[in-house]
């Protein structure tokens, strides 16, 4: 995992790039601020191919980092270049770049085709009835294009924002909350999309504030906490190193005492205090183990247990500790 | 119509939001307010000329209150709407230079006020034509058609640029039409000269009286300030932050 906030870099040593990679997206040192309030602080990682995860709290920053990657705001200190090239003032790199924002409004008096079309057009995609029909296709809207957008349900707007940004195939999107309203089987086939696209060599940058949602797509993550880089790399490694910090499990259960003297004796169990009557607070290294230990003690022991519940699994806690260490 | 999409995308998609909310039949219907006036004076016609009467219509309720309340509506809500409302990205994220968008939804703001206003004088004289006696409207219509036109053109970019400058670019310009056009600028000597009523005014009775001097220069008058409202609008809309 690279180290955030790195000044003097070179594209391939930027927070975010496996060694040797090349940035597609290039952040430098960026900050924005409006007045007194900083929303996003001295910012530095790169992307490459493939699909990047940027996760973080809602506010922490995501969407004004997506744009300002867009070009849609300019940051008041650093720089931010998107295929080599400066974003802001180059309309010319739309050509490269597409956008789903998380912004809920649409045209809502066009259809979804026409929504689509539109975009085809300014794109000045050649085919733009073609790119159109796939696309719509792509993103499973075939039997509402012909409805307006004014009338489509919150995932059916995602989807046909995706279909929009998609439709000039362009190398490198850029999807904020993309899965927002959508349902299951909805949200499954635009991760099998972002997926696909990632495999195909486009870079793919999905903003989220779901933790488990994102190991589903992303092959990197950027954790941006309180507008700063609070970590950069492989999902895998930071998963793990989220994991092993100290985990605080309550646990609600006919025998706290027992249960207690039983867990202390493992040594994934550092701490145990008791909280009422039947309550326990037991602090661990490793919660997957404990998840299974304290089940398998609580059985041997003929214990009941009423409530086993990690108490700072809480997004905002996980990334406090990212931002901290 | 296909053929237009691809040739006008902002226009047509602009002109689509108009015809698609309350936006156009607004217009149309204020553009046809005067039409009320008109039934009035025919009912009950004064002692005044119907040619006369037609005239200041124009003079003292079309063109300091209802063109610019007719334009303003369209104007402000062209872009502003977008930017309120944060559908201004699927614009600017395009390979479109921010021109482009600046004169497609000009040109839109035009095709719909323009021809409503038209409508609005051409059925505000044919009803004042039913007056026994009404001789004369036929240049009077051409010289309100025209003025309404010119005045539509400097209004229109007037306030797409008043639209980029400030958030609540509407009560900004409710604001301006009551306080400057329709008040100051009826009294103030010094307001007169910096009020599109008093410009507009200078075409109608230029075309009236057939002085194309007047016209000419009224209308070139009208022409740079049309052109700067338009190149700062392109300037903001480039350097406009969207968050």
């Amino acid at each position: 995992m690279s180290e955030p906030n790195a000044s003097e870099t070179t594209a391939t040593e930027l927070p975010g790039l496996a060694r040797g990679e090349q940035a597609i997206i290039e952040v430098r040192d960026v900050a924005k601020w409006y007045g007194d309030i900083v929303a996003v602080s001295d910012m530095s990682f790169g992307i490459g191919a493939g699909v990047t995860g940027l996760l973080g709290p809602n506010g922490a920053g995501k969407s004004t980092l997506l744009n300002m990657i867009s070009g849609l705001l300019a940051p008041s200190a650093g720089s931010v270049r998107v295929l080599g090239k400066p974003v802001r003032g180059n309309p010319a790199i739309y050509r490269q770049i597409g956008l789903a924002s998380e912004q809920e409004h649409v045209y809502g008096s066009l259809q979804g085709r026409e929504f689509v079309r539109l975009n085809a057009i300014l794109q000045g995609v050649p085919d733009a009835d073609g790119a159109t029909e796939r696309v719509i296709r792509v993103v499973g809207m075939e039997s509402a294009a012909n409805r307006r957008v004014g009338g489509y349900s919150k995932g059916m707007r995602q989807r046909i924002k995706v279909a929009a940004a998609l439709v000039h195939e362009p190398q490198v999107l850029l999807l904020d909350e993309p899965l927002n309203g959508t349902d299951p089987v909805q949200r499954a086939s635009l991760i099998d999309l972002m997926r696909r696209l990632g495999d195909e060599g486009k870079t793919v940058v999905v903003s989220s504030h779901v933790l488990s949602e994102v190991e589903r797509f992303a092959r990197n993550v950027l954790v941006v906490v309180n507008g700063k880089l609070a970590a950069a790399g492989d999902y895998r490694t930071i998963r793990e190193r989220m994991d092993q910090r100290d985990h605080i499990i309550r646990i609600r259960c006919s025998d706290p005492r027992r249960l207690a003297s039983s867990l202390v004796a493992d040594r994934i169990t550092r701490s145990v205090r008791f909280q009422g009557q039947e309550g326990l607070i037991a602090e661990t290294d490793d919660v997957r183990r404990f998840g299974l230990l304290a089940p398998e003690i609580a059985r041997r022991e003929q214990i009941r247990i009423f409530e086993l519940q990690a108490t700072d699994e809480s997004l905002a806690s996980v990334f406090s500790y990212l931002v901290n260490s | 119509m296909d053929a237009l999409w691809r040739l006008l995308p902002v226009t047509m998609l602009t002109v689509r939001q108009f015809s698609g909310g309350k936006t156009a039949r607004l217009v149309l219907l204020l553009s046809c307010f005067p039409v009320l006036f008109a039934a009035i004076f025919v009912i009950r016609p004064w002692s005044g000329d119907p040619a006369e009467y037609l005239a200041d219509l124009f003079r003292e309720l079309i063109v300091p209150t209802l063109l610019p309340i007719v334009v303003l509506l369209p104007a402000t809500a062209a872009l502003g709407n977008e930017l309120e409302d944060g559908t201004l990205p699927y614009l600017l994220m395009k390979p479109v230079s921010r021109a482009r968008i600046v004169l497609g939804k000009y040109l839109a703001i035009i095709l719909v006020t323009i021809p409503a206003l038209i409508v609005g004088v051409g059925l505000t004289t044919v009803v004042v034509s039913r007056v026994p006696g009404a001789e004369g409207l036929w240049p009077i219509f051409v010289a309100m058609a025209g003025a309404a036109a010119v005045g539509a053109l400097l209004l229109g970019a007037l306030f797409l640029l008043v639209s980029l400058l400030v958030p609540r670019a509407l009560l900004a310009g409710m604001i301006y039409v009551f306080a400057w056009e329709s008040l100051l600028g009826r009294f103030l000597p010094g307001v007169q000269a910096i009020s599109s009523r008093e410009y507009t005014l200078r075409v109608f009775e230029g075309l009236l009286d057939g002085d194309s001097a007047a016209t000419v220069a009224a209308i070139s008058t009208i022409g740079v300030v049309i052109l700067v409202c338009l190149v700062l609008a392109i300037w903001r809309l480039s350097r406009m932050q969207i968050d």
